[in-house]
């Protein structure tokens, strides 16, 4: 069974559809990311699957109950874990304090200094919430997540406004959650993040599931074009080249092909019978980025009038 | 169940109050260890009474029995103590909480609504009650004023004046938008009522000021709270007028809190 499973959900605010028809499924112990702009829906559809927000329409199962039935959302609440994209966390508070309190709201919760270790922050155990860094701040956050042994946890944006290092500090703690199998919905706007901690991915356009899949043959990039590009040898012209190019400006030559094999001998063989030099030769498949951006284009026209979540 | 046999102490209470003692505890860390919100709630309230205590000297209010000032500011800041608790300290803090997100993360989290409403409750109504104390302990050991003459009308005072101002508090933070703007908000309304209700001066009975003050709470917990100290001979500690307005303004402020309370951020 699923841990999550969501099949044609909808929500609407008034009149504009934040969900529209969305269908995935988060496998036992995946790390699952949900990816779109701001405003694609990703916060509402997390929302909803922790039972804060109720839905309009569709199925939603999460850990094999309704988050939608006000019955089950006790059940619910002290078999997950949900990190928000605010920084909520008490600030006059130590972060051993936060940590104990939360803790008591758990029938069985880890032990405060196993999650203090956990999430790095030994040093900082009886250092005010508000004297901490952004990143360690986050990482508390995640701590508070995961105190009640969650089954499943919610990560909302995790690493958005964080520094490099912290992001990274992040992902670490992130892939230890998962490594103890721990079910992760994680959702971010950030592309290197999901291709570095998810599984699987569903990327959302304006309340739409547009691509579903591993990050690695998101829209058919593992399989799909490759793109070859070299500087025009001198003296050779476009035309002298055994293949046709699909573009070529003042001096590069692109050449997209399915078949990238067969053209490279091709290109290598011809470049060492003429004996001229292919200077900057260079081999690159879409990047995830590529596959996104084309994927929710739209939304970059209409980003001023996006809402957050 | 292993948890039942070690742990048979604590099951003599139902889940639900331990729980709201374990939140208790926490709430109230929170409220002393912020020290801003800590001076500007008690230190006021206690601060108030002794400067105007030191101010007023030997005056006398001569229409209300000859009594002295000082003797009219006493029930008039525990009235003071409680309202700021009650209603613009919590306020404040409820707006904060939900502007920051911590009252979405608790609403997610499987402390039930009821426990953490109820322990915002008791917090807010131990912080009245430290107010009350210290400022009869200062009050009769300070400036030798008599204490209440009718406990029982002083407790039903307290009890009335915190669950109404509480659900006021709570009400008030519905309507005020973001973070920035709860303090000056709920302090505007909060200080020009006292104004008006007399708390500095007393105002006459019959002054437009009095008049217009008469539709709201604050000058009715004030009077209520006077009453059991019995200023002067022959008065009723009982005031069912003023606490009949306050209940009123209480229960109204429940449907709106009921109707309007948010968990999560506005802006979002």
């Amino acid at each position: 069974m699923s841990t999550i499973s969501v099949s044609n959900l909808r929500k609407s605010y008034k009149d504009v559809a934040a969900v529209d028809d969305v269908s995935f499924d988060v496998e036992h112990g995946e790390v699952f990311a949900l990816l779109g702009p701001n405003g694609a829906g990703k916060t509402t559809c997390i929302e909803i699957l922790e039972g804060f927000l109720p839905r309009d329409g569709g199925e939603v199962q999460v850990l094999g109950v309704d988050p939608g039935q006000r019955g089950q959302q006790q059940w619910l609440r002290t078999r997950i874990g949900v990190v928000l994209q605010e920084l909520a966390v008490e600030s006059f508070f130590t972060v051993r304090q936060v940590l104990e309190r939360n803790a008591g709201f758990f029938p069985s919760p880890r032990p405060i200094d196993d999650v203090i270790a956990l999430v790095g922050l030994t040093e900082k155990a009886d250092a005010k919430v508000k004297k901490l860094s952004g990143g360690q701040q986050r990482r508390l956050d995640i701590g508070l997540g995961i105190i009640g042994r969650p089954e499943l946890l919610f990560l909302d944006e995790p690493t958005t406004g964080l520094d490099p290092g912290a992001r990274r500090t992040t992902w670490e703690l992130i892939r230890t959650l998962s490594g103890e199998g721990t079910t992760v919905l994680l959702s971010s706007h950030y592309m290197d993040e999901v291709e570095a901690l998810a599984k699987r991915v569903a990327v959302l356009r304006r309340g739409q599931v547009v691509a579903t899949g591993p990050p690695a043959s998101l829209g058919g990039r593992d399989r799909g074009q490759v793109s070859i590009r070299f500087t025009l040898p001198a003296g050779v012209a476009a035309s002298d080249l055994p293949f046709t190019p699909t573009r070529v400006d003042a001096t590069a030559v692109e050449i997209n092909t399915n078949d990238e094999v067969v053209v490279l001998n091709e290109i290598t063989n011809w470049a060492l019978q003429r004996k001229v030099t292919l200077t900057g030769l260079d081999v690159t498949r879409k990047t995830l980025e590529d596959v996104y951006l084309a994927l929710t284009h739209e939304e970059f026209d209409n980003a001023k009038g996006a809402t957050n979540g | 169940m292993a948890e039942a046999s070690t742990t048979a102490r604590r099951h003599l209470l139902p889940r639900d109050v331990r729980l709201v003692v374990h939140q208790v505890r926490y709430e109230q860390l929170a409220f002393w260890l912020n020290r801003v919100g800590a001076i500007f709630t008690v230190v006021f309230s206690v601060l108030f009474l002794v400067m105007l205590g030191g101010s007023a000297g030997q005056s006398r209010i001569r229409w209300l029995g000859n009594i002295k000032l000082i003797v009219y500011y006493v029930p008039g800041f525990v009235a003071y103590g409680i309202m700021s608790a009650c209603f613009t300290t919590l306020a404040i803090n409820l707006v904060v909480r939900r502007e920051t997100g911590q009252l979405k993360r608790l609403r997610l989290s499987p402390l039930p609504a009821r426990v953490l409403l109820a322990a915002i409750f008791v917090s807010t109504t131990i912080v009245s009650l430290v107010q009350v104390v210290l400022l009869l302990v200062i009050g009769r050991f300070g400036y030798a004023v008599r204490l209440p003459g009718s406990w029982t009308a002083f407790a039903l005072v307290l009890l009335v004046g915190i669950v109404s101002f509480s659900a006021m508090g709570v009400a008030i933070s519905t309507v005020i938008p973001n973070q920035e703007t709860a303090g000056p908000v709920t302090s505007i309304i909060f200080f020009v009522l006292l104004f008006l209700a007399g708390l500095w001066f007393p105002l006459g009975k019959h002054s437009g000021l009095a008049k217009f003050s008469n539709y709201f709470p604050v000058i009715h917990l004030i009077k209520a709270m006077d009453a059991p100290f019995e200023f002067q001979p022959g008065v009723s500690p009982w005031a069912w007028h003023d606490l009949l307005i306050i209940a009123l303004w209480g229960a109204g402020s429940v449907l709106v809190a009921l109707r309007k309370f948010k968990w999560s951020p506005r802006r979002s």
